[in-house]
Formats: structure tokens, sequence, C-alpha cells
């Protein structure tokens, strides 16, 4: 099955950012509990943006570890994922580009002067001046004129929409249907004037195509962050919280009338307590931490693909504390939370533990190493000779086997950074039961202990003194060879994947 | 500790038993006799009184030595390959102290007990200590070495637990090594 994700805009991006994660944990499958194929494409008028960037590294460091990792692993990062890559609205427009120059204001003046009266009706001149680059600055008529313009018969000729485009036709094509799924806020800008348009636009280009079977969804994310502060007079236009409350009321009224030709199935996440971001106009100084919200948002993908996902059309959840989140509020927790538990207790002990294990090993005489490490004698040649292969089993100083643990790295580094900023970014007077903050860390020093990295339900019910990194590596000292499928650094992974989490009834 | 090595350690310690109470007089009296015997010395007499003793006082350092260290081992969380590689400077001072302890035990129940008692241990000599020619310490201390390797390396060797199983030395060549 294939599901195509598209973020809108700088929370758009954050939940692909999110589903990104989500997917490497395997959670995102189809109704067999299969995983899925996923294809992401990021729509963002700030090329600048922080959000964008983070987005497009965790990305492209998961798609660089599934390269490497290829079908050497049986557990983890087995999901594939394809990134179509980011695209503008603006694309091709001159730096600083205007809404009065995207319209050609002089020449509507000179050729239909009613229109250009109508445009000064609609925006007022210092919407019509302001530079797009950042974004749409909160305003979601601008971002509509804009995306309004887009013309997917066009797109679909070049560019990052060409593949996008010839993918969802051809995927359409196979046994389970394909499903597109649009992530953005309803209250800023870019996301609010582009979720509704971008899904009008594609269902009315599958409709075009003749291609019925796709599912168009959305996840639409209401007010759930306030900005410390506010922009400076000398910026111009910008996103206001006072205006978040208006533009969600105009898009929700937009979604009741003409929800359903815009998408066949929406989720809608919000929050009454609000987390606090440093106000930014956009580009590189929006550096806005991950949300919860964004988490659940993305989970709409995991209903969508399931048997629940019924015919009903909008969905929501809401949580059982009024001061606290926790696993019983996040759907399907069973299997959700013992997969995110299981990537950040993964997470936690490679970063912090096995890579540097690994690294150690490379100036350590092998054989006096293994003496503290007895676990590496069975995933690595422990010859002294050989650099490549010995025995059948990989050098632990090969090219190849430091190439794929630093990809790992990477991408582990990539997964801390998240859960660490959605654990810490709950907003004042909320707390979160998921997962402690401090344990997720990327440091450089050695951590053995786990038991405190995820809390409530999730946590392994294994004690406090047993619930280490030196219990896993026991454990896999006594694996027995036929256990073993991989071997190397894929293997060690792969091993510690299936170890980090144990089951219930342990 | 696996259920394997559980059994090595009972196995190691049924044959070190046997050793110390039964088969190393019997080596004594049939194969070293000649360099312990001298001086008026009655090898029966000695083994029975001074060296059976000091070997088994070295039985019981061991067995108490073996048992900290093994539960040392097991309590640990070692964070590294490096914090388990500092636990065999532990166990060479470990080695050195019970093979020190087992000379000791030679010197104290050969010659300081009678020293201190004032007292000749063998009838018609003189001498307040037990007359072992110089070949039969180095054949005593050896022994005591020996000793010290069947109670205390050949254990820890085989039943060191966990991450540590294979600090000890020589473990890597007998157990880990592909």
């Amino acid at each position: 099955m294939n599901v195509f994700a598209i973020g809108i805009g700088g929370t758009g991006a954050k939940c692909v950012e999110s589903l990104v994660h989500l997917h490497a944990a395997g959670l995102i499958t189809d109704q067999a509990g299969k995983t899925i194929r996923l294809g992401t494409f990021l729509v963002e008028p700030d090329q600048q943006s922080t959000l964008l960037a983070r987005t497009e590294i965790a990305v492209d460091r998961y798609s660089k570890l599934r390269k490497q990792l290829g079908n050497a692993t049986e557990g983890f990062a087995v999901s594939e994922i394809d990134h179509y890559g980011s695209w503008s609205p603006l694309a091709g427009a001159k730096p600083g580009i205007s809404l009065d120059q995207v319209f050609s204001k002089p020449v509507l003046r000179n050729k239909a002067s009613g229109l250009a009266d109508l445009f000064d009706c609609l925006f007022p001149p210092e919407e019509q001046t302001a530079e797009l680059d950042v974004g749409f600055r909160g305003r979601p008529p601008i971002g509509s004129a804009v995306m309004s313009r887009i013309s997917l018969d066009e797109a679909a000729q070049s560019g990052e929409w060409k593949k996008l485009l010839a993918d969802i036709k051809t995927a359409s094509g196979s046994g389970d249907p394909p499903i597109i799924h649009l992530f953005g806020s309803v209250f800023g800008g870019t996301g609010a004037s582009g979720v509704p348009t971008l899904g009008a636009m594609l269902k009315t280009w599958l409709q075009q195509q003749n291609v019925l079977k796709v599912k168009v969804h959305a996840s639409l994310l209401l007010p759930y962050f306030d900005f410390d502060g506010q922009g400076d007079q000398g910026i111009g236009i910008h996103a206001e919280v006072g205006n978040f409350q208006l533009n969600t009321d105009a898009a929700l009224q937009y979604l009741s009338n003409n929800g359903k030709s815009c998408f066949d199935q929406v989720y809608l996440l919000g929050s009454d307590i609000k987390a606090r971001y440093d106000f930014s106009i956009g580009g590189r100084s929006q550096v806005n931490d991950a949300h919860i919200i964004e988490l659940l948002a993305t989970l709409g993908i995991r209903h969508g693909c399931s048997l629940e996902s019924t015919k009903d059309y909008a969905y929501m959840i809401s949580r059982g504390k009024e001061d606290q989140i926790d696993w019983e509020d996040v759907p399907d927790n069973g299997v959700v939370g013992t997969a995110l538990a299981q990537a950040a207790r993964f997470a936690v002990a490679w970063k912090r533990n096995y890579s540097l294990e690994i690294d150690a090993a490379q100036s350590t005489p092998l054989k006096e190493f293994t003496s503290g490490a007895p676990w590496i004698r069975k995933y690595f040649s422990i010859s002294e000779e050989s650099i490549t292969k010995s025995e059948g089993l990989p050098s632990i100083r090969s090219q190849e086997e430091l190439a794929l643990k630093q990809a790992i790295d990477g991408y582990a580094a990539t997964l801390l950074q998240w859960l660490r900023q959605f654990s810490r970014n709950t907003g004042l007077g909320f707390k979160q039961e998921l997962f402690t903050e401090e344990q997720l860390t990327n440091d450089e020093t050695y951590a053995n202990q786990l038991h405190n990295v995820v809390r409530g339900s999730a946590k392994p019910t294994l004690a406090v003194h047993a619930d280490t990194v030196d219990r896993i590596k026991i454990q896999m000292d006594k694996l027995p060879d036929p256990e073993i499928k991989f071997r190397g650094v894929a293997g060690v992974a792969d091993s510690l994947w299936k170890l980090s989490i144990q089951p219930k009834t342990s | 500790m696996t259920p394997q090595q559980i059994a090595l350690l009972i196995a190691n310690a049924i044959a070190g038993s046997l050793w110390i109470f039964i088969g190393q007089n019997l080596v004594l009296l049939n194969v070293f006799a000649e360099l312990l015997s001298g001086g008026g010395l009655n090898l029966s007499d000695y083994l029975d009184s001074a060296s059976s003793p000091s070997f088994q006082a070295l039985f019981y350092s061991c067995v108490a030595v073996t048992l900290i260290w093994l539960m040392t081992t097991a309590k640990k969380s070692p964070i590294n390959s490096v914090e388990v590689r500092e636990m065999r400077p532990t166990w060479w001072i470990c080695a050195s102290v019970l093979v020190l302890l087992g000379w000791f035990y030679q010197l104290v129940f050969t010659v300081l007990i009678s020293q201190f008692s004032g007292t000749a241990p063998v009838e018609g000599v003189e001498a307040n200590f037990y007359p072992v020619p110089p070949g039969g310490w180095v054949t005593l201390l050896v022994l005591v070495i020996f000793d010290v390797g069947l109670l205390f390396w050949l254990p820890t060797m085989l039943a060191s637990p966990k991450s540590y199983r294979l600090v000890v030395p020589g473990a890597m060549k007998f157990l880990g090594g592909r």
C-alpha cells in the first residue's frame, strides 16, 4: 500500500517530521499490519524555514539509513520512504516577490481596471506589498490567492509534482488504493490557505484523471501554540496570535461548507493549553520545537490506513486529564506506545552506548576489547589481520561498517532531538507522562540505565537494576547463532531493536 | 550465571576438594617424597600436621575469594567494555594475594607455629620447625601456585558471569576465541 504525505507550511512540515519517525518505528501499516511505502512532499513558500530544513534532515537521514541497510535487517528501520522534495508555490519567482507582483498589478490596472479595484478591495496595501519569501505571513487570503494560481495539470509536466502525481496514478492501479494525506495548520497562513486549496485541487485532478479510488485525507491543526512577544513594526505584516482564532473560524466554516470537495476524511487536533514559541516572521529564526499535537496529527494516517477507518468524515480526540497527557490519551496506545518506547530506548542505547563502544573498538586491540565486550563476537570478526571480513564476519573497522554506523548515529540523533523537543514543549501548567526529557540527550557520554527513558504504561516492566544496556549486551552474547540473521553493524542494530523492548509478560 | 557455568563451578569445586583433601597428599607422598624428606623429617607426620592444614587454609581462602569475585561481578552492571576490563587488575591482585597467602600458610605451619610455641615438631631434632629441605620448599611453593590456579583461576574463568565472562586471563583463549 502507498501513502503520500504532503506537509503544507511550517506545521505541515513538522507533522511530516513526526511521520518519518513513526514510519521508522514501523507504525504506519496497512490493514494487514504490513508497513506501507511512504512518499513525502513538502509545500512551503519559505524555503529558508528551519522547520522545513529540520524535516528534510529527518527524511534525508532516514533515507540514507534505509539505503545503506538495504535488506540487512528484519525489524530495525525496515519501512520504505520516498521523498519527492519540497516545492514552493513561489518557485521561480524573483527574491522579495510580493502579492502585487504575483498578480502583475500594473498590468491588471491597464487591462482590467475592475479586477484591479477588486484586488485593492480584497487586499490592503500592506498585504499587497509584503515580501512573501518568508511565507504568507499568517494571512490565509494571501496564501489562497497564490495557491489558487497553481495548475496541477501544468505542475504534472515537470519538477517535483511530476514524479509525485505520476506515482499516485501508478499506485492507484495496485491492489490497495493509495491515500494522499495532507498536513497543515488552519490558523496560520500557508497551511490554512494551502491545505483546503491543494486538497480541492488534488480531488479535482484525480477526478479528471479518472483515478477515483485514491482517498484524500487531511490532519488539520487547530491553534496549539502562542508566540512569546510580537514582531517589530519594521518587519511588516506578520502572523499574530490574535488572528489565530479568526483564521481557524474561517477555515472551519469553509470546511463545513466545502469540506467534502477537498477531503474524504479529516482529523482535527488542537489544544486549549498552548505551547509558547518565540515570535518569528519565518526563515531561519523559526525554530519551533516539535509538539505532541503533531505526533497525534500524524497518527491520523495510521487510522486512515486501518480497518477502524469508517465512512465518518471528521475525527477528533480528547485527553483524560486536564493538565496532563499520558499514553492512555494516545490512539491505539498499546501498539503506538510500545513502538515509540522501543524507538526511544533504541536511540538512547545506540547513541549513548553501542555507537561509543564501536568507536572505542577502533583504537583498542580487538581481543582486548572483546574481553570486555563478549557480545561483539557474534557480529564481528575479532581477527586483527582482516579489515574487511574474516570467517564470514565483517571487521568492526571496515569502511562499510563505519559508514553504516554513522548513518544510524545520524538518524538516532534526529530521533532523540524530536523526542526531546516534544517531551519538553508542553506549554505552561501542562505535563506529559510519555518520556523523560532528561534521558533523551545526544551527549557523547555513556548511558546504561534505560528504566526512565519511557514513562507510564508503555514503560517495560523490568526492575530498575535490570533495565540496562548491559542487560541487552548480555542477551546479545547469549543469542543462539540461528537467531542472529544479520551480522556487522546492521546485525547489532537489528538485535538491539528487538531487545530494546521486553514483552509485558516478562 | 548460566546453568552450564553453575555445573562447571560445581564440577570444579568437587575436583578441587578431592585434590586438596586427598589427591595432593598422595602425590606428595608418592611423587615428591624424595624432595620433601631429609633432615629427619617424617613425611607422613609432616603432611598430617603441617602441609595438609596449610593447603586446607589456602583452599578455604580461595573459595572465599572466588565467591566474592563471582558475587561482585554478578552484581555489577558495567556501563562499557572499559569498565569490564577495569576488573582485570583486581583479579590479578586477588590471585597474587592468594599465592602470597598460600606461601605464608606454608611458612606458618612449617616454621612459625613451632617457633612461637618453642617446641621441636620432630622428635630427635632440636630445630623448632619442620626441617623441609630446599627442594621441598620449592615443591610446596610451586604447589601453592598450582592450587590457586585450580581453586581461583579455573572457577573464575569458567563461571565469571554476564559481561565479565571473558575478562579473566585465558578466558578469551579457552572460551571466547573464534
